[in-house]
């Protein structure tokens, strides 16, 4: 031994987090022991490539992968697991690299939100509340209250101009004297102003909720956000109570030309908004008067039912909507029970058919921010797709069907709990393995079991590369019920409600027709601005599926482009983790007007490709195998 | 002339070739398919096989046909055999297509063992191929076509329709036997290409397959199976779409009759009642062969002997 093991300082940005390592250790090692998560979809066998860092400064010993390219290689881009510390270094890991972090954090743990996506913003809640202290009035002091309130605050802050509501006022004065003239001020601050909107005796800082609210045309899902922490303490899911008038955007713009159809659609969406207030209230334990904003992420025609507004001239050409930004609307007056002073806001718009939820999408994935060609994939019932990058964003809806939110399918659900989220099949004859959400018997599918199961059936030649089951395997699972073909994921005995849980083939048509028009539309934008599928350089999937996707198995089917693997992240619900943001950051709802003021959106009903392209996608993986060269497909008995 | 100046043709070129698919039995078997150019481009490729003409028998005597169609058949149409004999005698067809429409449930509904009868009796009084047409109902055509593959497994059939709802069935009775099939698709270049991997899947070989694309008369849309066919075929020969390289074949016959302007009618504008339907069949497959298809399914001999002549003009 000539010297001993020499110690070097690694730091990790954009977090700044230094830890102390030997020559030779690995970064990836290394970066576990310092608690920082950087992604390693293989567990650090060099394989996945998802574990990319960018070597800012110092040297590592690490070979060029077959991950990285040659001018990535030379930009310093390196493979983690692959690399060893041989001097002081400071490493970038960059969004790719950290997405699903930020995604299990956000939607899953419902923890911290101190590792997003979207970046270059500030912890800035439109509603801050503050604590003041105001000298009583006096005989030489006689000013009214609330002009000593507003005086106050002109005192302690920069802010020049303040307003109040009024509708505070009637308990002001009692509201005032109860703590001798210790108060907690609500403040909404929107576009440069500031507003006092409402007010409590005593110190309240810390309760200070907001409301999300991802409203869906199948499912709505809300979060409650505590607002003096900056995190997400509840949530719940509903399927959107407009359903039974129509399971389409267009039947239920259908609804609306009867009489009072407006009026009724309007109180379902309201009723499911106030049903999920309900359980997140009862679940988190905080009190309705806690909550004090409200941000809605939605499509066009899910804010136009929200707020009243006719929906008519969405449906037909040319397809103009009545509004796509809208002012703070008195949450109370649409009906939400909230107190009087909640303002609700609504993410903006782009066209009849991009809607609020897709702008919040991109907002929360950041890739506006971002220099590579991005493909954003709302697996939903709208399908919307966005494909750019920091300069451009197209964008289109491909109207996927209720599907991958297991509507329209027989024994489809919500991924809640109960709902298989995957299913295992060994070979052609075994018996499958469930994994129920929350672990109890299954009382149905939803939306990453369908898929899962799709790929499982396709790939031991149980269906068709039509979607046809092949009944001639015999197999005791498949079996002619009262819709036609069917496969039993479980049988009555095992099952949570004491009913067969099947899929038929029935349902399966309507995946590969959902599956399709996803494909299709995809595959229209991308060709739309002449580049090609292999010209995507990060695919970021958003949906609602249980706590992941599986890649393999979406592709396997045709509902992702064959793309090496490392370029796919899948966000969980985009619309929600945008509109998240935007409640925790004035500055982030400032982006989503700019992000909805760059996208160009493409008429996928208008366009000749499309139509062409659809029923090329309408095959298992696809018509064209050559678009899925890493998909094979066995002869079948 | 002193000029110089030569036209050059302007040529495409090609990377892809259609199969070349031998149809019956050995003696009178006939090779479709094969060609590297577009339709009668002989001057970019080369057309080895000249389109063929099927021409058509029916299994019961037609009940709803013009009488310029019936005139020619009068002494046969009760008699599958003798009509084959008589096309091939009399008016030189290449090829025999039996068309089952005996076996339509909403019309005589004759059984499969009639049916299969009835074919083996036809298959082996003639030599030429013989091309046999179910009724595309799915589960009828399973339960006649599959006994009709099996009882003439000492011929080579040609079998059809063999379409996505029924292709599992007919199709492995039809490979197990050495039979050919015709994959039938309704007018999309997806669908047929889809139908074509399912039966490639099936283990069907590529040279017992020939395509139904589905065709229509002139008046009912040919113009769009007129592109589908040109889309297949560009796709055969300049994307070299190995699922899309078989011949093609147009069941053109019964679309061109059953039209109204084919059929009787007091309007003179509409011309000779003799002549129309023959033209419009003429027409329909004409125009059909010049999309791309390699064996036209046709009726009357006159219809037949305009066909054939324009092929040799232009092959």
């Amino acid at each position: 031994m000539t010297e001993q093991t020499k110690k070097y300082k690694v730091v990790f940005m954009p977090d700044g987090i230094e830890t102390i390592v030997a020559e030779g250790t690995n970064l990836l090692d290394a970066a576990i022991a310092a608690e920082v998560h950087i992604n390693a979809g293989c567990g650090g066998t060099g394989a996945c490539g998802t574990c990319s860092v960018l070597i800012k400064t110092g040297l590592v010993d690490s070979p060029k992968t077959t991950s990285i390219s040659n001018s990535d290689y030379q930009n310093g881009l390196r493979q983690a697991c692959k690399s060893r510390v041989m001097s002081d270094v400071v490493v970038e890991i960059p969004a790719s690299s950290r997405l699903e972090t930020a995604v299990l954090k956000k939607e899953i743990q419902n923890s911290h939100n101190d590792d997003l996506l979207c970046s270059g913003w500030h912890f800035s809640p439109p509603i801050e509340k503050r604590l003041l202290e105001i000298s009583p009035p006096s005989l030489q002091d006689n000013t009214n209250d609330m002009a000593r309130l507003l005086r106050h605050m002109d005192d302690s802050q920069t802010h020049p101009e303040i307003k109040a509501d009024l509708h505070f006022a009637k308990k002001l004065a009692a509201t005032a004297r109860h703590d001798n003239w210790r108060v907690t001020a609500t403040l909404l601050k929107f576009d440069e102003h500031t507003r006092i909107i409402n007010i409590e005796s005593g110190d309240m800082r810390t309760t200070n909720y907001a409301l999300v609210f991802d409203i869906g045309t199948t499912a709505v899902r809300g979060q409650l956000l505590d607002l003096s922490q900056g995190q997400a303490i509840a949530q719940a899911t509903e399927y959107n109570k407009q359903i039974s008038f129509g399971a389409d955007v267009i039947a239920r713009i259908t609804q609306c030309g009867r009489p009072g159809g407006l009026e009724k659609l309007q109180k379902a969406v309201v009723d499911t908004l106030n049903t999920l207030i309900e359980q997140m209230l009862a679940s988190s334990k905080v009190a309705r008067s806690g909550i004090n904003h409200i941000v809605v992420t939605a499509n066009t025609v899910m804010v136009h039912l929200l707020l009243a507004l006719d929906p008519q001239f969405l449906r037909t050409s040319p397809y103009v909507p009545t509004l796509s930004s809208t002012p703070l609307v008195k949450a109370y007056t649409l009906g939400i029970e909230v107190e009087e002073h909640v303002r609700l806001y609504c993410v903006p718009s782009v066209a009849s058919y991009i809607g609020g939820d897709i702008v919040s999408g991109i907002v929360g994935s950041g890739i506006h921010q971002r220099q590579p060609l991005t493909l954003y994939i709302d697996i939903g019932t709208n399908g919307e797709i966005v494909f750019g990058n920091s300069e451009w964003l197209m964008t289109a809806a491909a109207s996927a069907g209720p599907t991958f939110e297991g509507g329209g399918i027989q024994c489809g659900m919500l991924a809640t709990n109960g709902a298989i989220e995957d299913i295992h099949l060994e070979n052609d004859k075994t018996e499958p393995v469930l994994k129920v959400i929350g672990g109890d018997p299954p009382l149905g599918i939803c939306g990453s079991g369908i898929i899962n199961l799709a790929a499982s059936l396709l790939k031991h030649g149980l269906i068709t590369q039509a979607g046809r089951f092949n009944m001639e395997n015999g197999h005791h699972r498949l079996r002619i019920g009262e819709n036609g073909a069917e496969y039993v994921l479980a049988f009555d005995a095992q099952s949570g409600n004491g009913k067969d849980i099947v899929f038929s083939e029935i349902d399966m048509l309507n995946l590969i027709r959902s599956k399709a028009a996803l494909y299709a539309g995809y595959h229209t934008l991308v060709s739309s601005v002449d580049k090609k599928m292999t010209d995507i350089e990060q695919v970021v999937i958003s949906g609602t599926f249980g706590n992941h996707l599986n890649i393999e198995n979406a592709i396997a089917i045709g509902l992702l482009p064959d793309l090496p693997r490392h370029k796919f992240s899948f966000i969980g619900n985009g619309a929600l983790l945008g509109a998240r943001l935007i409640a925790f950051s004035n500055d982030v709802r400032n982006q989503s007007s700019i992000v909805a003021s760059m996208m160009t959106s493409l008429e996928l009903s208008e366009n000749a490709d499309f139509m062409s392209s659809y029923t090329a996608a309408m095959f298992l993986p696809h018509t064209e195998a050559a678009l899925f060269p890493s998909v094979k497909i066995g002869n079948l008995p | 002339m002193n000029d110089n100046a030569v036209f050059e043709l302007p040529k495409q070129s090609y990377n892809g070739q259609i199969r070349a698919v031998t149809l019956g039995s050995e003696g009178k078997a006939v090779t479709v398919g094969g060609e590297s150019c577009y339709p009668f481009h002989c001057f970019e490729g080369a057309l080895p096989h000249a389109p063929r003409i099927a021409m058509e028998v029916y299994d019961t005597p037609p009940t709803d046909w013009p009488d310029a169609a019936l005139a020619p058949f009068s002494d046969v149409l009760s008699d599958p055999l003798a009509w084959a004999r008589k096309c091939i005698t009399n008016y030189g067809a290449e090829m025999i297509c039996l068309q089952l429409a005996g076996t339509d449930l909403n019309g005589a509904d004759a059984s499969a063992e009639q049916a299969a009868g009835i074919v083996k009796n036809v298959a082996c009084g003639i030599d030429v191929p013989l091309i046999v047409w179910g009724t595309a109902n799915h589960e009828k055509d399973t339960e006649v076509l599959r006994l009709v593959c099996q009882t003439c497994q000492d011929r080579k059939l040609i079998v059809g329709p063999v379409e996505e709802g029924d292709y599992k069935k007919i199709a492995a009775a039809a490979i197990s036997y050495g039979h050919t099939i015709v994959a039938s698709s309704s007018i999309d270049i997806n669908l047929a290409k889809q139908l074509n991997i399912l039966l490639s899947n099936l283990g069907v070989p590529d040279n017992q397959l020939v395509l139904d694309p589905t065709v229509s008369g002139i008046g009912y849309g040919i113009e769009y199976c007129y592109s589908v066919i040109e889309r297949i075929r560009m796709a055969a020969l300049t994307q070299q779409d190995e699922k899309l390289s078989c011949p093609i074949i147009l069941n053109i016959a019964r679309e061109a009759w059953k039209s109204k302007e084919a059929g009787p009618s007091d309007d003179i504008k509409l011309g000779e009642a003799t002549k129309r339907g023959i033209l419009l069949e003429a027409m329909a497959a004409w125009v059909l062969l010049m999309a791309g298809g390699d064996v036209a399914i046709m009726r009357h001999p006159n219809a037949v002997s305009l066909v054939r002549d324009m092929i040799g003009e232009m092959s």
